[in-house]
């Protein structure tokens, strides 16, 4: 079963990476670039739109936006440019130096000083092929409340166009990140997690042979 | 006997509240293995000819490959920039993250090449969970059982029960690094349970725990001050010593520019996933775009011992509509959370929370005897019944599965008044390089982690233990990788292609294949010249 | 950028702008001892008039449209205020190579503020803001100075009763950021607001700062105004080099011996203003390219040595002359370098609204970058050329086509010097 098998849509003529292409209805910007022979393209990976790698810059008539080209569909008459890969990031941290994080407020804002300096330019939200309200959550890490910042950014991928569509260089999709990685790190303390990881370090300060022992003996018991 | 119901007609025919008949019952297990499961096909398994499992068993396209010329001589490395490192992994996906985080933490300078984006792996695409034993009724032992049992009993005892009793520590560590997961009201981490297992032990956030997890290990990783990242440079070759018998170090070249560059380095750790994009068997994948198995092939050249070489986990319920989707999977905790499998006619044809291989050659069944629903000759499928679902748990689908609802509704469908169809796709690797209880291969300074490496699922593996092994091994592999201290390869070289290649000319076999594939055929438009 | 040497002409040009007389800085009592003030009184007496006189002189936008000036007057002057209606004297200039308008404000700001009182009287405006860069502290300085003498002169009377309502000045400091500059920008920073071009239609004309009709001017183009209302269309007219009329401040700097502002007639020739007043190129080294206008254009090369620098003949050149702004290298320059840093200005300057805009800049200026610096592929040039036929027309401003403009044209004299950077 090829991947390239298709219903016969209808014809479709595109441009994907100043080539022309002749697919058709239904497939993807995928499809069509591999249908077309388009040469070196590398930026494509899950193909079911959860890994954000395969960014394009699209045109259709007089507009142009952006987007995941596996989850666009072809059209007539659609540009299509891949984009390269996003630049490394610009905001350094480790979250092991966060400490306790009482003072996450001040550190926040150390690490991504631009977050304060939103613009409301709305560029991030129209950018987001998963539909985030970017802004928002930006808004609601600077304004330290990061649990829900993170809820907002639950869906995203990383694909970072909000990233690159950003005129303060705020780099939404990380302050998400962050958002999201200090409230597990600081608040997720699960008490059935925590009661197994003490038994299990209990068990492993007896002496081996006892160990040995005692494994052999729960080994008749039933099932708890 | 008809190709099955035509997809339009079924779809008219469909009722979300149609009566199913009862279940039928399951009488021969092996019988129905043995007919349907793609494993078990005439003429997909032949004997391997030369390398260390030279007479085992092994799926004919992968043993093309495993007994495929390199793609470099000697030659080609003249001139070649070399960069010198502690520890390399090839692979960027939660197992590669994994193995430098815990190489880095442990003083090792790292660099982790891998043939994509870093992230780009079947790691972020894992929906079901993670499994660990940390409800008050479970146990590490249960864990043990459930997962040697759902192996058919073929797995390396010593590696299940070192990834079981890792299984709580790894979820502490991954919490530490910021990953979140589901928890009931009173704080405790949510448990569902899911084929395979005896209790509820599958960990998760909502249906997106591969997504969750590797965004943040990848964001570990790029902050990480001793791990330095290349991507779009795949591995081509593994480097050997002067007698070709131990690994130091290996050759990467650039998908961007085509150059060439050698790594050197007292360990490499093959994280490379699985090989889903080989299509074995012609079967449609779940699997992301760089899923060759190159990982297997390089591993296998050097002289690494694999195993489970003809196991290969089809999952039940892979999209077959529509096309774009083609392969892609529905978790199985849609299953899990009652949806059920119905045929072309109507009816329930078997218990759907089976082991996968089971439920694979059911609908495998039902599809060869006319009972499916056909879109072509080439596709047929059954009915994953998600609007019944909906109308027993109205609201589920969209506050569980968001991944799920946002993917098909991108192609236009909304599974809770439409059912899936559905089909076995090419999920997983059971099999893989054999490793022991810290990640090491047959081969000195060589270690294989996640799905690369074998002996930890027997011949099929249960949900949740993937997203397990990949951090459990990936860590050990890690922090044993840094415990090799001495000075480094004096010298690099080739010597195990030389002993390949005279195996393979003096069995009589043909040179004319070149591996590792890189990227399947259809994607590679110039990216790779061969 | 800091205003540069100004240079004395070569005898026999014309002078009106940068006259000695005129540059006096904020003194009203010199100014007025050379004949300032007599445009107002004109205006109070005929605003018609005035208009009619800009009509005939070809008065064009110096700001870097080339529009004909009385076009956007008249449309402004057929409405009726709203209630108010605006004049922005537009002092932003932020482009990198360009810098006579702050040269103008911080030594002639008497003829600046004339020229906008009389501009205001002639289109029936009650509101005259003076727009400025807020880093040109100099010129700030000064046009406060000036301003808070106007006020205390018999000015704001006379202008006030002549158009039947307050005539009100203000001087207003941009917010720092390059896109403020652009029309529709500058009217939301008049209102409040970060400058985000609107787009449009609804035109200023119509619908400007509070919905009121707005006029929005070039500090260049305002400060002609008071000689056109006193010494008529035909005077002006004859300053420059037919079809050019006036003159024009070209900016010049580069790789050039006398980088400056030289006020020449307009339609004077590149060759003239690079060697006879520029000096020629350092070290005699050969002429490469010339960036024009701001520069958010196509190169000039040294096929066009002899091309008029007026709006018109640049035109039919496929350029466009911009503020007047000319970057000039030699062939010790690199285009790519140069290219890329000019990129990086554009993607920098990006207001965000517009994803085409600010991804393809951004995506631009980091290929340029890779490239300069001996990282880009010969798919990062692909994309840049693709990049180039996409992104033209899809901004709600001109900043993108200016950024695509550039580079296209780089590409199309130096593709080769591009090719031999990659790795």
């Amino acid at each position: 079963m090829s991947l390239t098998t298709h219903e016969k849509g209808q014809p479709v003529a595109l441009t994907i990476n100043g080539l022309a292409v002749d697919a058709s209805t239904d497939m993807t910007l995928v499809e069509a670039a591999w249908h077309g022979g388009v040469p070196r393209i590398t930026n494509i990976g899950c193909m079911e739109g959860v890994c954000g790698s395969c960014r394009v810059m699209l045109r259709r008539g007089k507009e142009v936006s952006v987007g995941l080209a596996c989850q666009t569909f072809v059209e007539d008459g659609i540009e299509v440019v891949f984009m390269p890969p996003a630049s490394a990031p610009q905001h350094h941290y480790d979250i092991g130096d966060l400490k306790d994080g009482w003072d996450i407020h001040a550190r926040f804002h150390k690490i991504f000083p631009e977050a304060s300096r939103c613009r409301h330019c709305h560029g991030c939200n129209t950018a987001c092929p998963k539909g985030i309200a970017v802004e928002d959550g930006v808004a609601l890490a600077a304004a330290g409340r990061y649990r829900e910042a993170g809820e907002t950014f639950f869906e995203c991928i990383m694909c970072e166009l909000c990233d690159a569509a950003c005129p303060e260089l705020i780099a939404p999709a990380h302050v998400g990140l962050f958002s999201r990685r200090v409230t597990a790190h600081f608040h997720l303390r699960p008490p059935n997690l925590i009661h197994r990881l003490e038994e299990l370090r209990q068990a492993h300060a007896i002496a081996p042979q006892d160990k040995k022992d005692e494994e052999e003996n729960h080994a008749d018991w039933p099932a708890r | 006997m008809s190709n099955g119901i035509p997809l339009a007609e079924a779809l008219a025919r469909y009722r979300a509240d149609a009566d199913l008949g009862p279940l039928p019952e399951l009488a021969d297990i092996d019988a129905l293995l043995n007919t349907y499961h793609p494993d078990h096909l005439r003429d997909s398994v032949i004997k391997l000819t030369v390398g260390a499992n030279a007479g085992d068993n092994c799926q004919r396209e992968l043993a093309g490959l495993l007994q495929a010329e390199a793609f470099i001589d000697e030659a080609d490395l003249a001139g070649t920039p070399v960069t010198d490192v502690d520890v390399l992994v090839i692979g960027g996906g939660g197992a590669g993250c994994a193995a430098a985080l815990a190489a880095a933490e442990n003083g090792a300078r790292v660099l982790l090449a891998t043939k994509l984006r870093l992230g780009d792996s079947n790691t972020v695409m894992a929906e079901g969970g993670i499994q660990a034993a940390i409800e008050p009724d479970d146990s590490v032992q249960r864990h043990i059982q459930d997962t040697l049992r759902g192996g058919h009993h073929a797995a390396n005892p010593a590696l299940v029960s070192a990834m079981a009793s890792d299984g709580p520590e790894v979820l502490r560590w991954l919490i530490d690094q910021g990953m979140q997961f589901e928890q009931t009201p009173s704080g405790d981490l949510h448990t569902r349970r899911a084929g395979g297992m005896s209790t509820a032990r599958l960990v998760h956030c909502r249906d997106y725990t591969g997504l969750e997890m590797m965004r943040v290990l990848r964001e570990a990783v790029i902050q990480h001050r001793s791990i330095e990242v290349w991507e779009q440079s795949p591995a081509v070759e593994l480097l050997s010593n002067e007698t070709g018998q131990k690994c130091v170090g290996a050759v990467l070249t650039s998908l961007l520019d085509g150059q060439l560059r050698i790594v050197r380095t007292r360990s490499v750790i093959l994280a490379t996933g699985g090989l889903g994009r080989l299509h074995l068997n012609g079967f449609p994948t779940s699997n992301h775009l760089g899923a060759t198995g190159d990982g297997l092939v390089l591993a296998y050249r050097i002289g690494a011992r694999l195993c489970e070489l003809d196991s290969f986990q089809y999952h039940p319920t892979g999209m077959l509509h529509p096309s774009h989707l083609a392969g892609k999977l529905v978790t199985e905790g849609v299953r899990a959370a009652g949806a059920l499998l119905v045929n072309g006619l109507g009816n329930r044809f078997i218990d759907e929370l089976q082991p996968r291989d089971v439920v694979c050659a059911a609908i495998l069944r039902e599809c060869s005897e006319g009972r499916g629903i056909r879109i072509d000759a080439q596709r047929v499928g059954v009915w994953l019944d998600t609007p019944r679902m909906e109308r027993a748990q109205p609201g589920l689908l969209e506050k569980q599965f968001p991944n799920l609802m946002a993917r098909t509704h991108v192609g236009g469908i909304d599974p809770r008044i439409e059912p899936l169809l559905i089909h076995p796709t090419l999920h997983y690797q059971n099999g893989g390089a054999v490793i022991d209880v810290n990640g090491a291969t047959t081969v000195p300074g060589l270690y294989a982690v996640g799905e690369v490496a074998g002996g930890i699922h027997g011949r099929n593996r249960i949900t949740g233990n993937a997203l397990l092994e990949i951090i459990s091994f990936g860590r050990r592999a890690g922090i044993a990788a840094t415990t090799n201290r001495d000075r480094g390869p004096k010298k690099v070289t080739l010597e195990h292609v030389n002993r390949l290649r005279r195996a393979l000319t003096l069995a009589g076999l043909p040179m004319t294949q070149r591996a590792p594939q890189i990227l399947p055929d259809y994607a590679a438009g110039g990216a790779w010249n061969r | 950028m800091e205003p540069l040497i100004v240079e004395t002409p070569q005898v026999g040009a014309s002078q009106v702008l940068l006259h000695a007389d005129r540059r006096v800085g904020a003194d009203m009592e010199r100014w007025r001892n050379s004949g300032g003030g007599t445009a107002v009184a004109r205006a109070i007496q005929n605003p018609a008039g005035i208009r009619e006189e800009v009509r005939l002189s070809e008065l064009r936008g110096l700001g870097g449209s080339g529009f004909p000036a009385w076009r956007k007057w008249e449309a402004v002057s057929a409405e009726t205020p709203k209630p108010d209606k605006y004049l922005i004297v537009n002092g932003n200039e932020d482009e990198p190579g360009t810098f006579k308008d702050r040269l103008l404000l911080e030594e002639t700001p008497f003829q600046v503020i004339e020229g906008a009182v009389v501009t205001a009287l002639a289109i029936g405006a009650n509101r005259v803001v003076f727009y400025v860069n807020p880093d040109l502290t100099r010129s700030l300085a000064a046009m406060k100075a000036a301003l808070k003498q106007w006020q205390a002169s018999e000015f704001p009377v006379q202008t006030s009763a002549a158009l039947g309502m307050p005539l009100e000045l203000k001087l207003l400091p941009g917010s720092g950021h390059y896109i403020g500059g652009e029309e529709t920008a500058s009217m939301e920073w008049v209102e409040g607001r970060f400058p985000f071009p609107r787009g449009k239609p609804p035109y200023p004309a119509q619908s400007g700062v509070h919905g009121c009709p707005t006029l929005i001017n070039n500090v260049e183009t305002i400060a002609n105004v008071p000689h056109i209302a006193v010494q008529g269309a035909a005077w002006f007219r004859a300053l420059g080099i037919a079809p050019g009329t006036g003159t024009k401040l070209y900016s010049l700097s580069g790789d050039v011996l006398y980088p400056g502002v030289f006020e020449l007639p307009m339609g004077t020739p590149l060759r003239e203003l690079i060697f006879t007043h520029g000096g020629g190129l350092l070290s005699g080294k050969p002429l490469k390219a010339v960036f024009t206008g701001g520069p958010s254009s196509t190169l000039l090369t040294p096929v066009d040595l002899d091309v008029a620098m007026d709006f018109d003949s640049l035109r039919a050149r496929g350029a466009n002359l911009g503020t007047g702004a000319m970057i000039v290298i030699s062939e010790g320059t690199g285009i790519v370098k140069r290219v890329a840093e000019y990129e990086r200005f554009f993607a920098h300057s990006s207001c965000g609204q517009c994803n085409s805009c600010k991804v393809g800049t951004a995506t631009m200026s980091r290929l340029l970058d890779r490239i300069d610096t001996g990282r880009g592929t010969p798919s990062d040039l692909n994309t840049l050329e693709n990049l180039c036929t996409m992104l033209p027309g899809s901004g709600r401003c001109h900043l993108i086509n200016g950024a695509v403009a550039l580079l296209d044209s780089a590409f199309h004299h130096f593709h080769d010097e591009f090719k031999q950077a990659l790795r």
